[in-house]
């Protein structure tokens, strides 16, 4: 605040200093020069109708001649006051406007304004600095999920498109450098809410600056990074970043997840994505990629990470690229862009089973999917896209899977830091047998309606599930399969995917474990419909009525009953 | 030496010599204390304290605060002096005397500016 008035002043000394300069000389003139009374005797003005005079002749030249019509001098002297009062007026005006639209000014009110709205928060908050694809992906999926969001990017367009953006939450914005450390700190990295810093701008370089200054300035407060660089991952993961994605290795795993295993795959895509809709087509995600002959077209740093995964399983990998020495392509490499028919088959895309158009030009990409699949229509296609606003041609193309990065690393993202239980149960879910992952698949099949599943995380204690918590009071059992499903709340079927307590985690606890005071519980359930726990967790009447086995229907009854309990 | 400095101490001595020039002689007679000066004195007072504007230095807002001080005094002055002359009674000694010392306490103000001017010149490093 202190700086925009202090600024105000400085700016408004000149003109202030005229106009007080002006007024003195006018006043003292109006008192000095003599007059006549209508009575033809001398008079003088007092410095109060001076002063009253000399206010009005400024402002408005004119309540006429007053107390007594004017001399000829006095006249004299109030033409040049007026003129001169009228463009010390002008000039004082004017450089009032003008500091209005001065940069220095406007910069001044933008940065109070941004402080004072980091001040004004009173839930947790994150701050995302970069707002590309990914940034903007990751800010409506923190404003669904009712957190606020702080933005800062140095592009003044970006930032400017935020305020047309429909938001539940509207973010905070700061157009500013986001490597210099003093816009962390007004972003509020010191802030008692502040749940933690999210890099996702397009430079590896700057994420890693970012990371490095957030580390020093509050080591307490969580970073997450994307980095699509091996090295500058090191160099992150090496003075603790909490969390780095990388788009090409986690799309990488999730190939090879999606080859070896995919009822896991499915598990894993149902979870992450649940705020976006998924790419993949339906057929490859229930029977997995066919193990076979594999063809990659471009071999960056998505290809590298590709052939990376499905080594270790009995995929044969063929690489098509155009410079395989600069890329250090492995031997036995096609040289080409994959674009034409003439490196295709050489490739040997008869019998191929899967080809991934891997290279960082969508129309490269568009058109070795096309090549390919008229060549061998039984292909199964990945594709990646590099612009998002190219996503919609892939879609057309007949793409399986499509790898959208901007996707990737903002649901990763989102994942992690608002779903905390589903990182934890997609870690130990590795390690259920391919036999009970496809009864898992089923059973979320069946209380999701076949439809993509949502999880729900629930913890018990005083303020999320009163009800419950009251009951477990009264030192009755409470087991898992009270609060999964219901005969009275058909479509509200659930299933305990995990259960934490004590820093130990249940997977897939059976319906007859107990639960306790502070246990944190994860859902499954049918998107868009109150699962039967919803509904359980803050209805005492429903508690007592369907777990305590009080039917009363009659509430006074009822409450007698659970008088003579409690 | 610098040109706006020694504007701004003009002004700031100036301001105080204006205020002692109106307020030394009886303090109750008004043939002793003229209107010019009053009237000089407040808008002296006022530049000195527009020129102190925007000063973000410990000196600068303790010189600011006391013209604005002073500022206080004089048009507190110059209001019962304007409303004296105009009644019926005219100017009396009892609203002289006021008059007076309120501009005595403006002056107290101005010292000070005047004190806190010549500390901070001390300062400087040769």
């Amino acid at each position: 605040m202190s700086d925009i008035f202090f600024l105000v002043l400085r700016r408004l000394r000149t003109p202030l200093i005229l106009l007080i300069s002006v007024y003195a000389i006018a006043t003292l003139g109006m008192t000095l020069i003599p007059g006549v009374t209508p009575d033809g005797e001398p008079w003088r003005m007092s410095f109060f109708h001076a002063f009253y005079f000399v206010s009005f002749m400024g402002s408005t030249i004119g309540f006429g001649e007053i107390p007594y019509e004017f001399t000829d001098a006095q006249r004299a002297w109030v033409l040049v006051c007026i003129y001169t009062s009228v463009i010390s007026w002008l000039y004082g005006i004017g450089s009032m406007l003008r500091l209005l639209q001065d940069d220095t000014f406007r910069n001044a009110v933008s940065q109070r304004a941004f402080e004072l709205s980091i001040k004004r928060i009173h839930k947790p908050f994150y701050i995302i600095c970069g707002y590309g694809s990914t940034g903007r992906l990751i800010t409506q999926g923190l404003a669904e999920l009712d957190l606020k969001s702080v933005i800062i990017d140095q592009d003044s367009d970006r930032t400017h498109m935020i305020e047309l953006e429909d938001m539940r939450t509207a973010p905070v914005v700061l157009t500013a450098d986001v490597t210099e450390p003093q816009n962390l700190i007004a972003a509020g990295i010191n802030h008692e809410h502040c749940k933690g810093i999210i890099a996702v701008t397009q430079n590896d370089h700057t994420n890693l600056k970012i990371a490095v200054a957030s580390k020093l300035v509050n080591p307490s407060v969580p970073v997450i990074c994307r980095s699509e660089v091996e090295d500058e991952a090191d160099n992150m993961a090496s003075f603790g970043t909490d969390a780095i994605i990388n788009p090409y290795t986690t799309f990488g795993r999730r190939l090879n997840l999606l080859s070896q295993n995919p009822e896991l795959h499915r598990i894993h895509d149902w979870f992450i994505n649940q705020h976006s809709a998924i790419d993949i087509d339906s057929t490859v995600s229930q029977h997995g990629l066919p193990s076979g002959k594999w063809i990659i077209c471009g071999y960056g740093r998505f290809g590298k990470a590709v052939r990376e995964h499905a080594q270790d399983s009995n995929i044969e990998i063929v690489v098509v690229d155009i410079d395989p020495i600069a890329n250090n392509a492995p031997s036995g490499t096609i040289v080409g862009r994959g674009t034409e028919a003439k490196t295709l088959i050489e490739a040997g895309i008869e019998d191929a089973v899967v080809v991934v158009a891997a290279s960082d030009d969508d129309a490269n990409n568009l058109s070795i999917l096309i090549t390919a699949q008229q060549l061998n229509p039984k292909l199964t296609t990945i594709g990646r896209v590099s612009k998002e606003a190219n996503h919609q041609l892939f879609k057309h193309a007949k793409c399986d899977y499509i790898m959208r990065r901007n996707q990737i690393v903002a649901s990763e993202v989102l994942t992690t830091i608002s779903r905390p239980l589903v990182v934890k149960f997609l870690q130990y879910s590795s390690s259920l047998s391919p036999e009970d992952t496809e009864v898992l698949v089923k059973q979320i099949c069946r209380v999701a309606h076949n439809e993509d599943p949502i999880t729900w995380r629930l913890v018990i204690d005083e303020k999320n599930a009163p009800a419950i918590v009251r009951f477990l009071n009264t030192e009755r059992s409470f087991k898992v399969g009270d609060v999964i499903s219901n005969p009275r709340f058909p479509n509200s079927d659930s299933i305990l995917l995990l259960l934490w307590r004590d820093g130990m985690s249940h997977l897939l606890p059976t319906n007859d474990m107990q639960i306790k005071l502070g246990d944190e519980l994860l859902f499954c359930g049918r998107r868009n419909e109150t699962l039967f726990a919803q509904h359980l967790r803050d209805n005492i009447e429903l508690v007592d009525t369907l777990i305590n086995n009080n039917p009363h229907e009659i509430p006074l009854l009822r409450w007698l009953r659970r008088r003579k309990h409690i | 030496m610098n040109f706006e400095k020694v504007v701004f101490a003009f002004f700031i001595i100036l301001a105080l010599s204006l205020n002692f020039s109106f307020f030394v002689g009886d303090l109750a007679e008004p043939a002793h204390h003229h209107v010019l000066e009053l009237a000089a004195a407040l808008v002296v007072s006022l530049i000195c304290t527009i020129m102190k504007f925007g000063d973000r230095t410990q000196f600068g807002s303790t010189v600011l605060a006391s013209s604005l001080v002073v500022d206080l005094l004089l048009i507190a002055a110059a209001i019962t002096w304007g409303v004296a002359s105009q009644s019926h009674g005219g100017l009396t000694t009892s609203t002289m005397a006021t008059i007076t010392s309120l501009a005595g306490g403006a002056l107290a103000a101005n010292l000070l500016s005047v004190i806190l001017l010549i500390i901070e010149t001390s300062q400087i490093r040769k």
